[in-house]
């Protein structure tokens, strides 16, 4: 098991935010995780990345427990968070840069990284004069050149328009398909957890844990035309209504608090 | 000529005859209205002034300069480091601004006193009014930029294993490059009124405030403008000298790249083998 999340629960100043959650993700698979806003998979994702401290729990990678330690798993965000005074190239050797030297292999690593993903007329530009999708693939090149065989992408594209998204979802497979990196990924957009992932897993409303998880068993490389399949549907049919029932529960404890 | 080039030496040459208009109407103005020499002189007799004065104007010029140059260098140069070590320690923050807006709120007329009784009338006194004038906007733009910092830029920095110092380094430092350049051009124009009061509180080297003094007390309207004039030109080219440094500070703000240095250029990597790490299995 590449990543292996044994009860692991949260609370913020007494306020349970993560119920205990249990979670292992195989080598190389492409894990979504899915659940009403406020569940506490941000906070998960926190704490696999080592920025939370778990109240209680362990976090192991490949067998170690790495539970409260950062610099262990990439991470990516809804906001780009790109540095507007470094260039793309800059930008995506950041990891380097943080701990301490950017060697002249970063530096090719990162420019061969932009040329081939499209942005081959843009590694000297600085992130202002790019677009939203151009820069989320910016930040995804700097998460693949951090060199960790994880990466938790938390809503990636959420902010970006539904075009862009699409093929952002594309590419990222294709990235996915030529680096072989362990995903973890979090949406609350089922089309792109089915589209995406071998294993979805649902969480329940807050405190949240993993409610259900369903093996996404279609074929890849995956098209657009998956979109509109009958497996695709029935598959988001069984997610939404999970996710319905649980959205209402969040509502109703809402209710009885106000 | 090409527009972009058209739209910039407009943008000298707008300034230029807005300058020249008014020495128009100055000149206009004093004619027409008879006005005496030394209620206000014309503009040709402020630069015959100039002129004519020019062996005493030229070394109190360079006397205020250097007041101006190293008044504001020592100003920038506390105010930053102050501005870091708050930003570093929330204790030190708390503490030391009610400290920074009282330094402030003191008329500088007073403190200016209290400087020749410790200081002396040599250059010092002058150098620490200036400064202390630069260093506020300074210390109060910084700490901005330090706190503004988008805390998830920091998360992720830290996330990747950054300690603070890299992360001071390479995320919050230069965050502050935009805010410090804003307070640089402010201070700029301060620094001159700094370095006037500090000869006029302490005046027995000569500088254009004390020249400013002189002349004044002889009636000759003239040389007050004349010390007016390049005070101004003292306070326009610091400005200028400013944003120009901030343009090749911070280009990030205005051009899609970096300015290319010559020895930069070759990046000799298009065209190369692509690392093996990065390359794909499939497509």
């Amino acid at each position: 098991m590449k990543l292996h999340i044994e009860n692991v629960r949260h609370s913020f100043e007494g306020t349970p935010a993560l119920a205990p959650t249990t979670l292992d993700v195989e080598e190389g698979a492409f894990v979504s995780i899915v659940g009403p806003s406020g569940c506490g998979k941000s906070t998960l994702f926190n704490i696999i990345s080592g920025l939370i401290r778990p109240t209680a729990g362990r976090v192991l990678l490949d067998g170690r427990n790495v539970t409260g330690t950062t610099g262990h798993v990439g991470y990516m965000l809804q906001k780009d968070l790109l540095l507007p005074w470094r260039t793309v190239t800059e930008n995506i050797v950041l990891g380097a840069a943080l701990h301490g030297r950017v060697s002249r292999r970063d530096r090719e690593e990162a420019i061969a990284l932009a040329e081939r993903y499209g942005l081959a007329g843009f590694v000297d530009h600085f992130p202002h004069a790019l677009s939203g999708g151009m820069r989320q693939r910016v930040a995804l090149m700097r998460t693949l050149a951090f060199h960790k065989d994880v990466m938790l992408l938390d809503e990636p594209f959420g902010a970006l328009d539904s075009q862009t998204r699409l093929r952002m979802q594309q590419w990222l497979l294709d990235v996915w398909a030529d680096h072989g990196r362990t995903i973890l990924f979090i949406t609350h957009d089922v089309d792109e957890a089915i589209f995406l992932s071998d294993r979805v897993h649902v969480m329940s409303a807050r405190p949240g844990h993993i409610r259900a998880s369903f093996e996404i068993e279609l074929d890849r490389p995956r098209g657009f035309e998956l979109l509109t399949s009958d497996a695709f549907t029935e598959l988001k049919k069984e997610i939404l209504n999970l996710i319905y029932s649980e959205t209402l529960k969040q509502l109703e404890r809402e209710g009885e608090a106000a | 000529m090409t527009r972009v080039r058209l739209r910039g030496s407009l943008q000298i040459l707008l300034p230029l005859l807005l300058t020249a208009a008014v020495f128009g109407i100055w000149d206009l103005v004093v004619r027409v209205f008879d006005i005496q020499p030394y209620v206000l002189p014309a503009p040709r007799a402020v630069f015959s002034q100039i002129g004519t004065d020019w062996d005493v104007l030229q070394p109190a010029m360079f006397q205020t300069i250097e007041e101006f140059v190293i008044g504001f260098a020592v100003g920038v140069a506390c105010g930053f480091v102050l501005a870091v070590a708050m930003g570093q320690s929330r204790i030190l923050q708390r503490g030391l601004y009610p400290l920074l807006i009282a330094s402030q709120a003191v008329p500088i007329i007073a403190i200016a006193a209290a400087l020749v009784i410790w200081l002396g009338f040599g250059l010092t006194p002058k150098i620490v009014i200036v400064a202390l004038i630069v260093f506020f906007p300074v210390v109060v733009n910084v700490l901005d930029g330090l706190t503004n910092v988008d805390r998830d830029a920091i998360a992720l920095a830290r996330a990747m294993g950054a300690n603070d110092f890299r992360i001071l380094l390479h995320i919050r430092l230069p965050a502050t490059l935009t805010p410090l350049f804003s307070a640089l051009k402010l201070a700029a124009t301060f620094s001159v009124t700094g370095a006037v009061l500090g000869e006029w509180s302490a005046s027995t080297t000569g500088g254009l405030g004390v020249y400013l003094l002189e002349q004044n007390s002889r009636l000759n309207t003239a040389g007050v403008f004349a010390a007016i004039l390049l005070l101004s030109a003292i306070g326009i080219v610091g400005f200028l000298l400013v944003a120009g440094a901030e343009q090749l500070a911070t280009p990030w703000r205005t051009r899609p790249t970096p300015r290319r240095l010559p020895f930069r250029r070759s990046r000799g990597v298009r065209g190369r083998a692509v690392p093996a790490s990065i390359k794909g299995g499939s497509s």
